[in-house]
């Protein structure tokens, strides 16, 4: 099977995995390759007290739920052990330690040029995740920090971390998040860069998970209609917070996700730690120092270290020959879910409100589909 | 570091009103009051003639004595409607509310606020029980299931089987978990079937304590049959031990569940406030039984100990070393106060 496959599928994650499974479940053969030791790489990896931010119930790849034990939002040792359990479960058998470096397009075929030699296929899946590189902004004179500068894909606990002055850097997910690991690990302070106004949004509204909210009235109601909605319930749940320095868009949470693809900070305890003073919320960063960083509004703060939380690249064109025919400005694919150039898949590169993992389950069956009637 | 040094719940987040409350850590008073940016905890004497601050008034962002009218921020600093030129300082405490309680740590201590995996769960509730004896006592009683036949009515273990519940503890340098299982004990039908709950079901009590500051997390699940597989819900309880003073222990439960609320509302609305009432009547219990373990020695050497008594002795250790911050070895000091 591994000589001839009839798809390659890069990466072995959620996405990878998932199309797998509709793969075989349809009767497509297809080699999947993962550069890491494991399946979940990504997962693997996180900060340790990470959890989905979407409930279990609308989180699971196709064809196997979460196990009951699990709690409604799995951690991420959980989610680890499910994708492995998922694996096993339909014998994918990923071809592990292969990391593609070129997938290129000849005579209606794929060759994919990885570690241990070439593939060819007609059609490969790309599944290699939206979080492959970590993006690393520079500042200037950062290079003069004496402190360390530490992107949060290498973060994983704050035991380091006690008594000392903390940057996080970005206010997504992951920076809110490590802010407050960082706060519980007893760093002797906590800062958290937020540069720009931003949505937040509280995990549960009144027991109900956001995303539940949002799978329920998704489509339901006109776009002014649910972004009042949604600001009138968050206002009640965490107040005004632009006493704090984290200011409300003008344009409301459901307008700027449609029209701008961000989504909402979903809080799970931080802003209740910046209400408490227990986190400051500074501006962008103008420079560093050599003890510390100047910010935008002047202010120069001294830190012992700092955590970029500002996200990853997807890196496709660092292995897709015609990349940019495919890709948008950012680097993520143009089309997904379906075919986006004549035997080309992308899955799991959008991460709506709804959950990035129901929607992977969405694409993934819709790209074995696809794939399948092309073979018939 | 001493045994102040770590964050310790002192009150329930809903005992806190806009009245400030008096708490109490190993002897020492604490007023405690909320601001407009959180929560605030001064030691509970002013710092101009000893007055009781708990009960004072806030003013915005301020604690008012009710004596002289001097007012204090949560950081310590005051100021004398009389002198105002005066810049009088109390003794703050570093005070945060999370996880539906108030705690507190010495401004400036050099501790980590205590992890508990939740993260995941629905929250059940909170509740607090001071249980009149030692520490050291009190702990015992919660990190064995020996007492759970004679002592409690629905959770552990069936009386006259306990000789067949499997118990294994294991130890790491900060941490002491309990792992038992052994056949649930007989419960009335609706109960079974509220929780969803085998007939045959084997219970599983899997604990860990950690001692900065002195707390246990408990995983509380079943399984069908004696191997099979989980069944029913599975609860997740943390008990923070915050001592009173010599011979009195508050405790504070967080209880969690892996159900949800919001995938069938009505039935959860009945079910958590139950699991919640049956959580409190067991830990009252166990409250219940200490008041008559106050004076009992503490000191394990010399005592009679059985194959659940493992965790008792590793914590005790761990109890002088992390908890206390003594040296192991070391002779205990003695309060001549």
């Amino acid at each position: 099977m591994a000589s001839s496959p009839e798809v390659v599928v890069l990466g072995a994650g959620p996405s990878g995995l998932a199309v797998g499974a509709c793969l075989r479940q349809r009767g497509v053969t297809f080699s999947l390759l993962e550069r890491a030791a494991a399946v979940g790489s990504a997962w693997r990896n996180h900060y340790d007290r990470l959890h989905l931010h979407t409930v279990k119930q609308h989180s699971s790849l196709p064809f196997a739920p979460f196990p009951d034990h699990v709690p409604q939002y799995p951690s991420r040792q959980d989610v680890v052990d499910y994708l492995d359990a998922y694996a096993r479960h339909f014998d994918l058998a990923p071809r592990f330690g292969e990391s593609a470096s070129r997938v290129a397009r000849a005579d209606g075929r794929y060759t994919v040029t990885h570690t241990t030699g070439t593939t060819t296929a007609r059609a490969v899946v790309v599944a290699t995740g939206y979080n492959r590189v970590p993006l690393v902004p520079r500042w200037p004179s950062d290079d003069r920090f004496a402190g360390a500068i530490t992107h949060s894909s290498g973060y994983h606990h704050g035991r380091a971390w006690r008594g000392k002055r903390a940057l996080v850097v970005g206010a997504g997910n992951s920076g809110a998040e490590i802010a407050m690991d960082l706060w519980e690990a007893g760093a002797s302070s906590v800062s958290l860069c937020v540069r720009g106004p931003l949505h937040v949004m509280p995990r549960d509204l009144y027991g109900v998970p956001a995303q539940v909210n949002s799978l329920r009235l998704a489509g339901r109601l006109p776009p002014r209609v649910a972004d009042a909605v949604s600001l009138a319930l968050v206002h009640r749940a965490l107040g005004d917070l632009s006493p704090w320095g984290i200011r409300r868009p003008a344009r409301g949470p459901v307008t700027q996700l449609l029209e701008e693809k961000r989504v909402p900070l979903i809080d799970v305890g931080t802003v209740a730690l910046i209400k408490q003073n227990k986190i400051r919320v500074v501006p962008g960063i103008t420079r560093f120092t050599e003890t510390g960083v100047v910010f935008e509004d002047g202010r120069e703060l001294p830190f012992d270290g700092v955590v970029l939380a500002t996200g990853y690249r997807t890196g496709i064109d660092e292995f897709l020959d015609g990349a940019q025919e495919v890709l948008d400005g950012r680097g993520h694919p143009r089309v997904y879910g379906e075919e986006a150039a004549p035997g080309l898949y992308f899955v799991g590169y959008r991460n709506p409100i709804t959950g990035q993992l129901h929607d992977i389950a969405l694409e993934a069956r819709r790209v074995a589909d696809h794939i399948a009637r092309r073979t018939s | 570091m001493s045994e102040l040094d770590h964050w310790h719940p002192v009150a329930l987040s809903r005992e806190l009103g806009a009245k400030p409350l008096r708490a109490t850590l190993h002897g020492r008073n604490l007023a405690l009051f909320r601001t407009r940016d959180g929560v605030g905890a001064l030691d509970d004497a002013c710092a101009h003639r000893g007055y009781p601050l708990h009960k004072g008034r806030v003013e915005g962002d301020q604690l008012v004595c009710p004596y002289h009218g001097w007012r204090w921020s949560a950081d310590g600093r005051g100021a004398s409607p009389g002198t105002p030129c005066a810049k009088p300082c109390a003794v703050a405490w570093d005070c945060v509310e999370r996880l539906g309680a108030v705690w507190v740590k010495p401004a400036g201590a050099d501790a980590a606020f205590p992890y508990v995996d939740v993260g995941g769960h629905t929250e059940i509730g909170t509740t607090r029980c001071r249980a009149k004896a030692p520490l050291e006592v009190v702990l015992d009683n919660f990190i064995e299931v020996e007492h759970t036949p004679s002592v409690h009515a629905f959770l552990g273990y069936r009386p006259g089987t306990i000789a067949a519940v499997d118990c294994e503890t294991t130890v790491t340098d900060d941490a002491v978990r309990v792992f038992n299982h052994g056949p649930q004990r007989p419960l009335p039908k609706p109960l079974r079937r509220v929780f969803d709950i085998p007939d045959d079901a084997h219970f599983i009590d899997d604990w860990t304590t950690r001692f900065s500051p002195v707390h246990t997390v408990y995983e509380q699940y079943f399984l069908a049959g004696s191997h099979g597989p989980r069944a029913g819900e599975a609860l997740r309880i943390a008990v923070f031990f915050t001592p009173v003073g010599p011979k009195e222990t508050d405790l504070f439960v967080l209880a969690y569940t892996n159900a949800t609320r919001w995938e069938s509302p009505v039935s959860a609305a009945l079910r958590i406030p139950l699991v919640m009432a049956l959580v409190e009547l067991e830990v009252r219990r166990d409250c219940a039984l200490l008041a008559d373990m106050a004076d009992a020695p503490v000191s394990l050497t010399g005592r009679a100990l059985g194959r659940f008594d493992k965790a008792l002795t590793a914590s005790r250790k761990r109890i002088e070393r992390i908890y206390r911050g003594r040296r192991e070895g070391a002779l205990p000091v003695v309060d001549e106060g």
